[in-house]
């Protein structure tokens, strides 16, 4: 008997025994590059701090507002009901479990929008559908949201309905006390009397 | 990287010139194996010659571990290529069918053309044999076209089926295939000895 045999034997069976130490879990599932680059320049994937803004006033129970800043930031000030994980601890599993949940809409959020752009990129090379994007973060909430500037007496409608809604908003999140939007000054109601009139008395 | 066409690598016209070259590497290593003789493969039903369980079991397992280690370099990902999907009925009365032509004609398909290519007269008829075989099962596919598609399972991995791990399975039939090597030897050993030799 050949003895390349034995050896072809033992080499086959170690090779085939070998197989079983590839560990392929250390490697996550990704999407292909090109979705991933398609669904970065899609603009859907941004939603505007007025839209936030609207959704937690409404109780909207569909979003999942993420914080990614460090749980030192979220501790000092953060949205209404968000959850903080953190940049570096959103690809664990006790954090995966927020994404992916059926009829859920994530939205992530940051001090700008780049670290939350970042979640963002993560969870969808993950392959996780509805994550959105507070555009501006939570610079942008501030600007609008909690401290709205007048828009120009000369700036359309649209411009002042958007500057009512965030006034109204402003209320909501900061408890701000209703101004009075017309400064007019009060016009003096003047009362005009009307003279007497002089009867003629006596006379004959 | 791979599979090469559905990742983009190249397109899907080099199909043709892509299985040119595997069918000529094919007919190649069965003729050198000695698949052109009818002799050398009909032995294995008689026992004296077991060198088509051996070719075909070891391309099997050295392709089975190795795709394994490809998708682990991350060469090639497993989840893409392309499964050949299961009719469980019609596909166990195929086998039957020609396991029975390859007793009774001494050649599978692909091993009668590397004997033509070799100049075998036997090779030769068994391929005419062929084409009449599929001259009548075109003509009349009409009368069993609905059993032809019964037993549907889709693509079926025997991972899917069994809910076993792939290298456990790679492993297992890595086992069975060099056990049996070992023990046909052995077979081939006894019965050799009552045989005559014969001529490739």
């Amino acid at each position: 008997m050949n003895r390349n045999y034995f050896f072809l034997t033992a080499l086959m069976l170690l090779l085939a025994i070998g197989t079983m130490f590839l560990s392929k879990s250390e490697q996550q599932k990704q999407i292909e590059p090109d979705k991933l680059l398609w669904e970065i320049i899609q603009p859907t994937r941004y939603v505007s701090t007025d839209e936030v803004a609207k959704l937690i006033i409404q109780n909207d129970p569909s979003i999942e507002l993420i914080d990614v800043r460090t749980p030192k930031e979220f501790a000092e000030f953060s949205l209404p009901n968000a959850i903080n994980i953190p940049l570096d601890s959103i690809v664990t599993t006790s954090s995966l479990e927020y994404f992916g949940i059926p009829g859920m809409n994530v939205i992530f959020f940051s001090n700008d929008a780049i670290q939350a752009d970042q979640g963002w990129v993560m969870t969808k090379r993950l392959g996780f559908d509805a994550t959105y994007v507070m555009k501006g973060g939570l610079n942008r909430w501030i600007e609008t949201i909690i401290q709205p500037t007048e828009p120009k007496e000369t700036a359309p409608q649209t411009e002042f309905d958007i500057y009512q809604f965030r006034k109204g908003a402003q209320i909501y999140f900061t408890g701000a006390k209703v101004e009075t939007t017309t400064n007019a000054k009060k016009n003096k109601v003047v009362i005009k009397r009307r003279k007497k009139t002089v009867t003629a008395s006596g006379g004959c | 990287m791979g599979p090469l066409i559905p990742n983009g690598f190249i397109t899907g016209d080099w199909d043709f010139v892509i299985a040119i070259l595997l069918g000529i590497a094919f007919g190649f290593i069965l003729e050198a194996s000695g698949f052109s003789s009818s002799r050398n493969l009909a032995g294995v039903f008689y026992g004296y010659n077991f060198v088509v369980l051996r070719v075909f079991f070891t391309a099997m397992i050295v392709a089975m571990v190795g795709l394994l280690y490809f998708d682990y370099f991350g060469w090639l990902d497993l989840s893409k290529i392309f499964i050949l999907p299961t009719f469980v009925w019609p596909m166990i009365v195929g086998g039957v069918i020609m396991g029975l032509g390859f007793i009774v004609g001494g050649f599978c398909p692909g091993t009668s053309f590397t004997a033509i290519a070799i100049g075998k007269l036997d090779g030769l008829v068994f391929t005419i044999g062929l084409y009449i075989g599929i001259f009548i099962f075109t003509e009349s596919f009409p009368l069993f076209s609905d059993f032809y598609t019964s037993g549907d399972m889709g693509n079926p991995t025997l991972m899917d089926v069994t809910g076993i791990s792939a290298p456990w399975i790679a492993f297992a039939f890595t086992f069975i295939a060099l056990a049996v090597f070992w023990i046909t030897m052995l077979i081939e050993k006894r019965v050799r000895k009552t045989t005559t030799a014969y001529k490739f």
